[in-house]
């Protein structure tokens, strides 16, 4: 199952995307049935917009006149969203509109000038005009996430590249990498050992973490889906961590059979959210973001359960474990299946809240 | 009137015939005689001047002559030009010298003396270079003293410069109108140079160099209020471009119908922090609503805070984790996987003192954490500073409230027009111009008003 991926990917060879193809198709009205399903699977990951040339120009006065067009849309959602599924605002809209033409525009500058006219003037951009206004369109409409509009999500310090297929990394884990922080910081062993982030997704974590807390040795990442496993690389190569993180495609511990028993440590973001409470979400996380980093089962936990079960055969005596979880009731329900079942070989449990307060996570240690 | 000017208009009249007599000459001839004959006057009146004032004078007196070849035609009125120009030149030049006395005075000069002498030895010292950090801020403090005691000398040059040809055109047989345009034109650069002087003596905080962040926060009221926190942003934008500053909104939270509920203004220039200070507070608008079908009367505030832009290496300030109290913005309910909402806010509130800080503009949560803390070292910096406090731990928090909050301008729209800082008093009718960023009168009284406090203050202790 493991994919050799410094073969196959190679940091600079990918063919930048000139024409979003993927972005001008989903706006056309005859595919937007097909949109919820099923997204076009690419094993190329889409450049992220603000990687991509300047090689389009505009007259100022239509950039100017996109962005009052773009700006009234947003201005008259007013509550709509939040009232029909607690969706962004107007206010969190324009926020959105301000990151999109930061991305799609080169010259930022030019946004202290929004207010005055200059007609001569020409804009350099990133992305054609007709496709800007296809972009906003399909963020209103569809209600595609901005995340995939502009193919990045900003997470801790860094700016990952997402496309459809690929889990948008949530504020929340931010939090994970702060606890492997400060558990590394105490103990030169778990410092040195080989780490692993299941389910990885845009690879979020495992660049988290191999970036920022100066683990010495190795992250592996893994995740089931090709199209998570191809955008984690890129991530990775982005960040230039490719001699430290090594991304697996396979099925959670699957692509790890060589290092059992061996790992320092193990982190892991899995879907959680119980099967019936899918079509119930957020259209921008129900309608557009891969069900299968969502749904953890008749009650969310099939995976945390499966995560507990392998971090007592896979972690090595003294290895620290870190789950994000849908809230308290299953963080308990955790705790709870593993002091009852899993207690010879894991300990020292801990439940830990996130910012907004809701228990979140469990944390714990191997014996 | 000829009576009392008689010495005087001798002289005059002399300078006139000597200005007659030159054109008749080739201009290659005179101008040589002309800057020997000026040097003789001097030295036959033993005046102390030194030489490199007088070679400065050789150069204005030939392009005087040029100017009278222009102005022949014109004898009467240039008498009569010449008379008045002496009596104003003499007042400036007696204004003038008891102003760099004073200001030589209360600069506290021999103070100066001391401290370079006493920096010097520092930096002659064999462990000077241990600490490299504190040598580069000896060392840049030194450069500051010296600076300030050479300004200080060149000032008390000049204006003996003036003096001596005051004194001169009074006394001497025979003199030229050059000579008297360059007294006129050192008076004017050394009244400019004055006039600098006090003003970065009143900008003399430590943090008065550095940039600015000015956040804009309207007051409670609805849709009038945050009209007017958006015309103080405009304002403040407007002023920052005038002074040629980078001005960048970094933050703007839009109001429901119209304006906006906060802004963040970040200006980059040196001084900046220095003048924008003393705008924090509350300003009060009274005006007819635009908002309001029947035109009422309203008033409506907005809160300006004012915190220097600092460099993160100088905010070597450390605060205990257990005083902070950081909470971010998130949409409600379940969180996690079931939401994506481009909410990244972070408010941090330093518990001691209630001093809290918002950060929204960055894109992810740490990236505004990180901010928000930054900014939030530097408020308390400022804080500490305001109150002579020598530690973040001594700073009063009610106190903080009470000052940062209050009411320091009214701007009144209707039902007559009027701009009034209810601190210093000063005020103008001129609200157009005001909004369109002419802050500078605010700023520089104000700036005046918080020098006499100090000095009144200092003066009790």
């Amino acid at each position: 199952m493991k994919l050799s991926l410094s073969s196959v990917y190679t940091p600079y060879s990918f063919p930048i995307i000139l024409k979003s193809y993927a972005f001008s198709n989903l706006c056309k009205p005859f595919c937007s049935s097909a949109l919820s399903s099923s997204p076009p699977i690419s094993l190329k990951p889409q450049v992220p917009l603000f990687l991509r040339p300047p090689i389009y120009s505009t007259k100022f006065c239509d950039f100017k006149k996109w962005h009052d067009w773009a700006k009234g849309i947003a201005s008259s959602i007013g509550s709509t969203f939040v009232n029909s599924d607690n969706g962004p605002d107007s206010s969190i809209l324009c926020r959105e509109l301000k990151w999109l033409m930061e991305d799609a525009v080169e010259d930022h500058s030019l946004f202290s000038k929004m207010g005055f006219e200059n007609y001569d003037e020409r804009v350099k951009m990133r992305v054609g005009i007709e496709e800007l206004y296809d972009l906003w369109k399909e963020r209103i409409e569809k209600r595609r996430p901005f995340q995939y509009v502009v193919g990045c999500e900003h997470w801790r310090d860094l700016v990952l590249s997402v496309q459809e297929g690929v889990l948008i990394p949530r504020p929340e884990t931010e939090l994970i990498v702060d606890f492997v922080c400060d558990v590394v910081s105490k103990n030169e062993d778990l410092k040195r050992g080989v780490w692993a982030d299941l389910g990885t997704g845009s690879g979020a974590l495992a660049i988290g973490i191999g970036g920022a807390s100066g683990i010495g040795g190795r992250v592996i990442a893994t995740d089931i889906n090709p199209v998570s496993v191809a955008v984690a690389a890129y991530n990775v190569q982005r960040y230039c961590l490719q001699d430290k993180i090594e991304v697996r495609e396979g099925s959670w511990f699957e692509p790890l059979k060589d290092i059992e028993g061996k790992l320092a440590g193990l982190v892991s973001n899995p879907p959680y959210i119980p099967s019936k409470e899918i079509s119930g979400l957020q259209a921008e996380v129900g309608r557009h973001e891969p069900r299968v980093a969502l749904d953890g089962g008749i009650d969310g936990m099939d995976y945390l359960f499966h995560l507990c079960d392998g971090a007592a055969l896979f972690l090595k005596p003294g290895g620290y474990f870190a789950f994000e979880t849908n809230g308290e009731q299953q963080c308990r329900a955790l705790v709870d299946y593993m002091k009852n079942k899993r207690s010879e070989s894991l300990c020292n449990f801990e439940i830990v809240a996130d910012f907004a307060g809701i228990q979140r996570f469990v944390i714990g240690f191997h014996h | 009137m000829e009576v009392v000017l008689h010495p005087l208009c001798k002289t005059i009249v002399t300078v006139k015939s000597l200005s007659y007599r030159r054109q008749q000459q080739p201009l290659h001839f005179f101008q040589k005689p002309n800057f020997s004959s000026s040097l003789n006057h001097f030295s036959s009146l033993a005046f102390c001047a030194n030489l490199s004032s007088l070679s400065r004078f050789s150069q204005p007196v030939l392009s005087a002559t040029q100017e009278d070849q222009l102005s022949v035609g014109e004898n009467s009125d240039t008498k009569e030009w010449a008379l008045q120009d002496f009596y104003s030149l003499r007042r400036d030049v007696e204004i003038t010298s008891q102003r760099v006395e004073e200001i030589r005075g209360s600069a506290g000069l021999q103070l100066l003396e001391q401290e370079l002498s006493d920096l010097e030895e520092k930096a002659a010292s064999s462990s000077f270079w241990d600490d490299r950090a504190k040598a580069q801020q000896t060392l840049s403090t030194l450069a500051d003293v010296k600076d300030k005691i050479k300004l200080l000398n060149e000032f008390k040059t000049q204006i003996e410069d003036a003096e001596t040809i005051v004194k001169l055109t009074e006394e001497m047989e025979s003199t030229d109108r050059g000579l008297l345009e360059e007294a006129a034109s050192l008076i004017k650069e050394l009244i400019k140079a004055l006039d600098r002087f006090e003003l970065t003596q009143l900008l003399s905080g430590p943090y008065d160099k550095e940039g600015a962040v000015i956040s804009i926060t309207a007051g409670a009221g609805g849709t009038d209020a945050q009209d007017w926190a958006d015309m103080l942003l405009r304002m403040y934008t407007r002023w920052g471009e005038k002074q040629r500053y980078k001005t960048r909104v970094i933050e703007k939270s839009p109001g429901e119908e119209a304006g906006i509920k906060s802004a963040t203004l970040e200006v980059e220039g040196r001084y900046a922090y220095g003048y924008l200070s003393g705008e924090k507070g509350t300003h009060r608008i009274v005006r007819q609503s635009p908002f309001n079908a029947k035109g009422l009367r309203q008033t409506s505030f907005s809160g300006i805070e004012v915190m220097p832009l600092l460099p993160e290496e100088s905010l070597n300030v450390e605060i205990p984790e257990e005083d902070l109290d950081i909470s971010f913005s998130r949409a409600g309910g379940k969180g996690g996987q079931n939401v994506n909402k481009v909410e990244t806010a972070v408010r941090i509130t330093h518990i001691p003192t209630g001093v809290t800080l918002r950060c929204t503009e960055e894109r992810s949560q740490l990236a505004n954490k990180i901010k928000a803390l930054s900014r939030l070292k530097a408020k308390l910096l400022v804080i500490a500073e305001e109150q002579r406090a020598s530690e973040i731990k001594q700073i009063r928090g009610d106190a903080v409230k009470a000052e940062w909050g209050q009411q320091i301008r009214n701007y009144v729209f209707h039902p007559y027009k009027l701009v009034k800082d209810v601190r210093t008093g000063y005020e103008t009718p001129d609200v157009t111009s005001v909004m369109d960023g002419e802050l500078d009168p605010f700023i520089k009284s104000y700036l005046k008003h918080k020098y006499n406090m100090a000095l009144s203050a200092s003066g009790a202790n």
